[in-house]
């Protein structure tokens, strides 16, 4: 048993190294393409560019698996369409359009079901009334959750739970990388 | 009549096996801590993982008792015991979970269980992942409550092994204890409650601090604030990455990236979190000096030279000069790159 541990917690550094990886590549990538386009003057302007190539290129590095990271390419592409209409980044924008599709349908799917399993859970709380304080206050950090996961609003709590899993992942990988960057960058400059 | 008395102390023997599996199960529960990593893997690999340590231990189990015939060993995450014929068949209609299994066991409920499962276990478990991943909960519940109807009694389920299998499985296995509702809307609830249990187990072993908190609302407001800090950090580090690439014209070369994400990986293996982001720097050279192995004094200079000759902000010299030594370093990084991915593995 003591060898499945071990290797399955190598397994885990092999799989968040690959992320990492993963995660930096494409950033770069998409640095590159955004970098050709004038308005990098401030420092504000750079860093929105920053955060929203590192936020999409996340993203994308866990595919269209995750409904946070497809969520986020959407809230993404929302944004950009206004600011910079020529980011011609073919691939990002034909998983975009195959995710929108995806994501409008599953919605109207959702919104039956989560209708359908809300009748259920009233009439089942209904008979104990007890705990009732408790279940508001979950109630209100759930809410809170599903507005700072991307995508969270139309998930139910258990996928809610298992999206921000993924979440917190992915965000500990990407600021592993924008650390290291930093660190890089001001190593060498001095 | 004869059934109502059997079901008790069955449901007792139940119980015994019960603890002995959960005893034998113990220690694959800490895959529940590597179901993050499983997260990232394909689902193929994934369910190797979770699969292929079990057959043994299933195997231990059955041949201690005098069960042995009776053992039906379902792959992906079930098990049935059973002493008498009787309830062997209810069994053997619990041990159903897929689609390609679920048609033999019905159509011969009274057929010996003495045969073990067709189904080799990732071949079973791969369909069970694509159908998760569809998400079409609409079809599993309609089958699990065929089965609970083929029952005709109290509902005996056999419990999931660890809280990882519960994630894949498009049935959840929930066990009726004696004097509990066993209705289909209390299964279902309970079984909803289950999974919604595992994963926030895994979410309080993922966000530090939260092992110590009881109850949900608390922990919740824990994993809300990891979050938000996270974000908050990503903001943070964006921030300072602005302020220090005046240029942004990043060089793409995938040596950089590679040696990079490698020293990333060095560097921040170690870490805790959350770690206060405002300087990161006294940590990292402690955290290089970890790893003589990567940075003797032969290899640094090299990588030095690497990062300068693609770092834009410092090599105001033409690239041209460093051509040279850039190959036998690029090639030498390569190697490096591939012991490191050689000794992870």
């Amino acid at each position: 048993m003591m060898t499945c541990s071990t290797s399955h917690r190598l397994k885990m550094r092999a799989d968040k190294s690959l992320l990492r990886q993963k995660f930096l590549k494409k950033w770069v990538k998409l640095l590159q393409l955004y970098t050709s386009s004038e308005k990098l003057a401030t420092v504000i302007e750079r860093k929105k560019l920053i955060e929203l190539s590192a936020d999409v290129a996340l993203a994308s590095a866990r595919g269209g698996t995750t409904r946070w990271s497809r969520a986020l390419i959407a809230s993404a592409f929302k944004d950009s369409h206004d600011k910079t209409p020529c980011c011609a980044n073919g691939g990002e924008r034909t998983l975009h359009e195959s995710i929108t599709r995806k994501i409008t349908s599953k919605k109207v799917l959702q919104r039956i079901r989560g209708g359908a399993s809300k009748e259920a859970q009233a009439s089942s709380s209904n008979r104990i009334p007890a705990s009732s304080i408790a279940k508001r206050l979950v109630k209100k950090r759930t809410k809170l959750l599903k507005k700072i996961v991307p995508g969270g609003e139309s998930m139910d709590n258990v996928s809610l739970i298992s999206e921000t899993l993924d979440y917190i992942i992915s965000l500990r990988a990407q600021i592993d990388v924008m650390r290291s960057l930093v660190y890089l960058s001001g190593h060498l400059d001095a | 009549m004869e059934l109502p008395a059997r079901s008790n102390e069955i449901a007792l023997e139940y119980f015994q096996f019960h603890d002995e599996i959960r005893r034998l199960m113990a220690p694959p529960t800490e895959n529940a801590s590597s179901f993050t990593a499983l997260l990232e893997l394909p689902h193929s690999s994934a369910v190797e993982l979770l699969h292929l340590p079990e057959p043994f231990k299933y195997s231990a189990v059955a041949s201690s008792g005098s069960l042995k015939p009776y053992f039906q060993h379902l792959g992906a995450g079930g098990m049935c015991f059973s002493a008498n014929s009787a309830p062997v068949e209810r069994a053997s209609t619990f041990a159903v979970e897929t689609d390609a299994s679920s048609h033999k066991v019905k159509d011969e409920p009274q057929a010996e269980t003495t045969e073990s499962d067709s189904n080799p276990i990732i071949s079973l478990s791969q369909p069970l992942l694509s159908d998760f991943d569809k998400e079409d909960k609409g079809q599993m519940p309609g089958k699990r409550k065929d089965r609970e109807k083929k029952a005709k009694g109290s509902a005996k389920k056999s419990k999931n092994q660890s809280s990882g299998d519960a994630e894949e499985l498009p049935y959840v296995h929930v066990r009726a204890r004696r004097g509990e509702a066993t209705d289909r809307h209390s299964l279902a609830e309970r079984a909803r409650r289950e999974k919604i249990n595992a994963r926030m187990k895994l979410l309080r072993e993922l966000v530090p601090g939260c092992n110590k908190i009881s109850g949900t609302a608390l922990v919740l407001d824990e994993i809300i604030n990891h979050v938000q800090t996270l974000q908050r950090q990503v903001e943070l580090l964006s921030m300072r990455l602005a302020a220090e690439t005046p240029r942004m014209d990043v060089n793409l070369d995938s040596i950089f990236t590679t040696e990079s994400a490698s020293l990333v990986d060095q560097s921040f293996s170690n870490m805790v979190y959350p770690l206060p982001c405002s300087d990161p720097q006294p940590n990292i050279p402690r955290q290089y000096q970890q790893y003589p192995w990567h940075l003797n004094p032969l290899q640094h200079p090299m990588w030095v030279r690497e990062e300068l000759k693609n770092n834009p902000i410092t090599s105001k010299n033409s690239h041209m000069s460093d051509d040279s030594p850039a190959n036998p370093a690029a090639m030498h990084s390569r190697a490096m790159e591939k012991d490191r991915a050689m000794k992870i593995e």
